[in-house]
């Protein structure tokens, strides 16, 4: 036991800095874990955009409709983006729409994609600067943000932002409600 | 060479899923010490070390700065150790030292080495969470309150304060348990 009347904060300090060593088995125990989200994502990624192609060619008026709100979007010149959804069953297409003049590219990334992990974010598509993409998200309330020019992180400037997380950007909520068909 | 830490997120991130391990294994050991000593058992510690790796892979296309992903990593971890210190003190737990790596330490420092460490291990206890996350942060992660500030989401002002009252409350209690 040390004297004290010395600097006891540093021997305080110096005790707890001292190494603490974990098993080399909590690796493969993380690594299990992350193997098996990615599998999930990986399958479950190509399921959702096969769903979504079959609703988006079954309805015509649906893209029309969304043409026409991109039109009106540029028309005002305000950044604004909206997810809208439509009926269907499974999960829902959801029209993701952010007004970015100057940006080179655009992506969206949230819960529903594992925030674009391993190549599944969502590319928007560039008409004007409007740009926008459709996909398909499950029921629930889910949290999202645009990727802009690949490193940039902005939140849905007219979506009620997500509470705040653990990971320190800004990120909107998105609430789906189940199948209207 | 050693891949960085931006090389090795970029490989994660198109798909080289195993890349992650790497990552794992470099943060590993350094933040199962901050772990330890915030909760107090080893156990609680590798739960929050585990669920900060696997919620960091989930979202680690949100690491706004890939060659900054310790910095990010260990932000999550000590918001998973302030949830997992709540639902502690929900369930009535006490703060307990870390019996493993008491017994470790016996074996590499003499018995009055070891005693000195747990007698810090359970002043450390008795501070509020809050306390001792800031002196940790402080002065075991070696972190300048800017950063701190950023990783706890808490002004630097309050901050100060709790470090201050953190040591003054250390001193008092290994010099009573000096004393006696």
């Amino acid at each position: 036991m040390p004297e004290f009347g010395r600097n006891t904060l540093e021997l305080i300090v110096q005790e707890l800095q001292r190494p603490v060593r974990v098993d080399e088995s909590f690796d493969r125990r993380v690594m299990v874990r992350v193997r098996r989200m990615h599998a999930e994502r990986r399958s479950h990624f190509a399921a959702d955009w096969l769903g979504t192609a079959v609703n988006l060619t079954r309805r015509p008026a649906y893209a029309a409709a969304l043409a026409a709100g991109v039109v009106a979007v540029v028309t005002v010149g305000m950044l604004r983006s909206r997810p809208e959804t439509v009926a269907s069953a499974g999960p829902i297409p959801v029209q993701f729409v952010l007004v970015a003049p100057e940006a080179r590219s655009v992506a969206v990334v949230g819960d529903f994609n594992n925030w674009g992990l391993g190549d599944t974010a969502l590319v928007a598509e560039n008409h004007n600067g409007v740009w926008s993409v459709s996909a398909p998200v499950p029921a629930g309330v889910h949290r999202y943000a645009f990727l802009v020019n690949g490193k940039q992180w902005v939140a849905d400037p007219t979506a009620p932002r997500a509470a705040s997380d653990d990971f320190g950007q800004p990120s909107s909520a998105l609430v789906v409600e189940g199948s209207l068909e | 060479m050693e891949s960085s830490d931006a090389a090795l997120v970029s490989r994660v991130l198109h798909g080289e899923v195993n890349a992650y391990g790497a990552l794992v294994s470099r943060y590993r050991d350094k933040y199962a010490r901050y772990a330890v000593h915030m909760l107090g058992n080893r156990e609680d510690a590798e739960e929050a070390l585990q669920d900060a790796f696997t919620r960091a892979y989930r979202s680690l296309a949100r690491c706004e700065d890939p060659e900054r992903f310790g910095a990010w990593l260990f932000r999550i971890l000590v918001n998973r150790c302030r949830t997992s210190g709540a639902r502690r003190v929900r369930r009535g737990q006490t703060f307990v030292h870390d019996e493993t790596a008491l017994l470790n330490a016996s074996q590499e420092h003499p018995a009055e080495q070891t005693m000195w460490r747990e007698e810090i291990e359970r002043a450390l206890g008795e501070l509020s969470a809050d306390q001792r996350e800031a002196f940790l942060l402080k002065y075991v992660e070696e972190l300048g309150y800017d950063e701190m500030a950023e990783i706890t989401g808490v002004g630097v002002s309050a901050l100060k304060m709790r470090v201050m009252r953190a040591c003054d409350r250390l001193r008092v209690l290994l010099k009573e348990v000096h004393s006696a």
